[in-house]
């Protein structure tokens, strides 16, 4: 019998075998090249695809939640079938998880899909931290007590603590910035700025992936900006792909300046590097009236009992995409460690790769021992009724 | 020719409009929306389906997956009331968490970071420079003399007053 595990998330799902060594990262939609008409990319297809540009999505989530069944569902077709996963859904445990706060009517309509349509044999649903700090636990002899997750990813940012492997629901908290935001900002200020780039939302992320960092030193790195000629270190020309000599974009080198053959686009990268993935501390800079990662975590710990706090602060873990932005944990680590009380060592884990890292959790917890316990299997749902499914797994 | 004639400082007035606050809260609004945008422009295959030898997509992804009969049919009357919007979710969210008012725990409402007790920080709208003026017609920020005159020739009051 195998347990599949999927970490549905509304930018990218991570799916595998829980034997098997990495998952899959799949984009969670289904897209439209401008100069392929003649067919669509269904998730992971896009590898097929030449020309990224002009790409349009069809997201099924919306600010972070599943909404639109007809794409998930396309998606999840492929993902299962026989291009890929080869699933035998009567005899396969399936791990998925949810984002907090999850409506009811998701929840129902998930559980229906996934039992109904899929037929799944069992199934386990919960929030993608809670696997993450699974793993984190597993890293070591004796677990630590409590688990501070912070998980930034496409849509939001959800700061959440976990204390002997239980969520601490009342200090859960979400703030409104996540990876879509962020490249639609770059976008938005690179086409007001320079190049109208707004339909290449595909390009601008890998533009965002490849020159974006957080600053460590936000004011001091607005002054070098400032500057011209070399003493500006922050500057740097990226070079657009144009999907017939050059397909992906990539960051011309400071010193080839004499052998530029004027066919290619250019976009000069200056002090947008930093102060995109800025609006991840300060959403403020924008209009979006929320604190930002840090001044949150302290929030958080401010509604906990204070015996909590040290634990929390020693084991706080860094899940999802943007913590792949260079700079991002040093970030955290300088401002949480300024607003701490300075009794308490604060410690930030950063996992080799934290887009996988909640689907890694999943894939032990289907080891675990005490495993089959946790499912709800097909004849319990069906003896039972939606509404026992639904109370059995503790996700909203 | 008597309607011909303008007033020079009537046609100035109208272009130095300084915008209330309503309308830069609805104008500040529209922007945060737009930071949510799946796509900027409209689908690029929108007029293909008109063609008979384009695929119908939707029955074309059938072929992926492990299709059943079954399942096709269960497809084309998958309940109605899991069709919903983000926003009407949210609405219902609302107000469930308004009935149980009395009760503890949070909701997707509560849970949201609370605003930030520092202070704003600005930054010019064109440069993105800190910024330490403020355009007197809509309220965006901008850095310089040259700043504000690109503001004003590209974005202030010019889009979605």
């Amino acid at each position: 019998m195998a347990t599949l595990v999927l970490d549905n998330g509304a930018g990218t799902a991570k799916v595998g075998y829980s034997t098997d060594k990495e998952p899959r990262i799949i984009p969670n939609c289904v897209m439209k090249a401008k100069n392929v008409r003649t067919r669509i990319f269904v998730g992971d297809q896009l590898e097929e695809c030449k020309d990224l540009s002009s790409l349009f999505y069809l997201l099924p989530f919306q600010k972070g939640y599943l909404v639109n069944w007809d794409i998930e569902r396309q998606v999840w077709d492929h993902m299962f079938g026989k291009d890929r996963y080869r699933v035998e859904f009567s005899d396969t445990n399936l791990i998925i998880t949810e984002p907090f706060f999850n409506f009811q009517s998701i929840q129902e309509a998930m559980t229906e899909v996934l039992f109904e349509e899929y037929q799944f044999k069992a199934l386990y649903r919960c929030n993608a931290p809670e696997l993450s700090q699974y793993r984190y636990k597993y890293r070591y002899m004796e677990s630590p007590l409590c688990t501070l997750v912070i998980d930034s990813g496409y849509s939001f940012t959800h700061i959440v603590p976990y204390c002997k492997g239980k969520k601490l629901r009342d200090a859960v908290t979400r703030i409104n910035v996540g990876g879509k935001l962020l490249t639609n900002h770059l976008k938005e200020i690179i086409s007001y700025r320079q190049l109208m780039v707004m339909d290449e939302t595909c390009v601008v992320n890998q533009m965002k992936e490849d020159v974006c960092y957080v600053s460590s030193h936000f004011s001091q790195d607005m002054e070098l900006a400032r500057k011209k000629g070399p003493e500006n270190t922050i500057l740097r020309e990226y070079v657009l792909p144009d999907f017939s000599h050059i397909s992906r974009g990539y960051v011309r080198q400071k010193d080839d300046t004499t052998e530029r053959k004027g066919e290619e686009q250019l976009i000069r990268m200056n002090n947008e590097r930093f102060a995109v993935p800025e609006l991840l501390f300060h959403p403020a800079d924008v209009g979006i009236q929320e604190m930002g990662i840090p001044e949150a975590v302290i929030h958080v710990l401010s509604k906990l009992d204070e015996e909590m706090r040290p634990h929390l602060l020693n084991n706080i873990v860094l899940t999802g995409g943007n913590c792949h932005l260079p700079g991002f944990q040093d970030r955290l680590y300088r401002d949480i460690r300024s607003l701490a009380s300075d009794e308490y060592d604060v410690n930030i884990f950063l996992p080799p790769n934290p887009i996988t890292y909640a689907w890694e959790g999943g894939c032990l917890l289907a080891q675990d021992p005490d495993f089959e316990n946790l499912v709800l299997t097909r004849q319990d749902y069906e003896e039972q009724g939606l509404s026992y499914a639904l109370e059995k797994f503790d996700v909203w | 020719m008597a309607d011909k004639r303008e007033s020079a400082r009537q046609k100035t007035a109208e272009q130095k409009r300084v915008l209330d606050d309503v309308s830069r809260r609805r104008r500040q609004r529209k922007v945060l929306e737009a930071l949510e945008f799946d796509n900027f422009s409209e689908d690029p295959h929108a007029d293909l389906k008109m063609s008979k030898k384009a695929p119908k997509f939707e029955e074309a992804m059938d072929v992926n997956g492990p299709s059943s009969k079954k399942r096709r049919k269960s497809r084309g009357d998958f309940k109605q009331r899991y069709r919903k919007t983000f926003a009407a979710l949210l609405e219902e969210e609302y107000l469930s968490s308004q009935q149980m008012v009395n009760r503890e725990g949070v909701t997707y409402f509560s849970a949201s970071a609370p605003p930030s007790p520092l202070p704003e920080r600005h930054f010019c709208a064109v440069c993105g420079f800190s910024s330490n003026y403020t355009c007197v017609q809509c309220g965006a920020r901008f850095c310089c003399i040259r700043c504000l005159g690109t503001h004003q020739d590209t974005r202030c009051l010019k889009w979605t007053a």
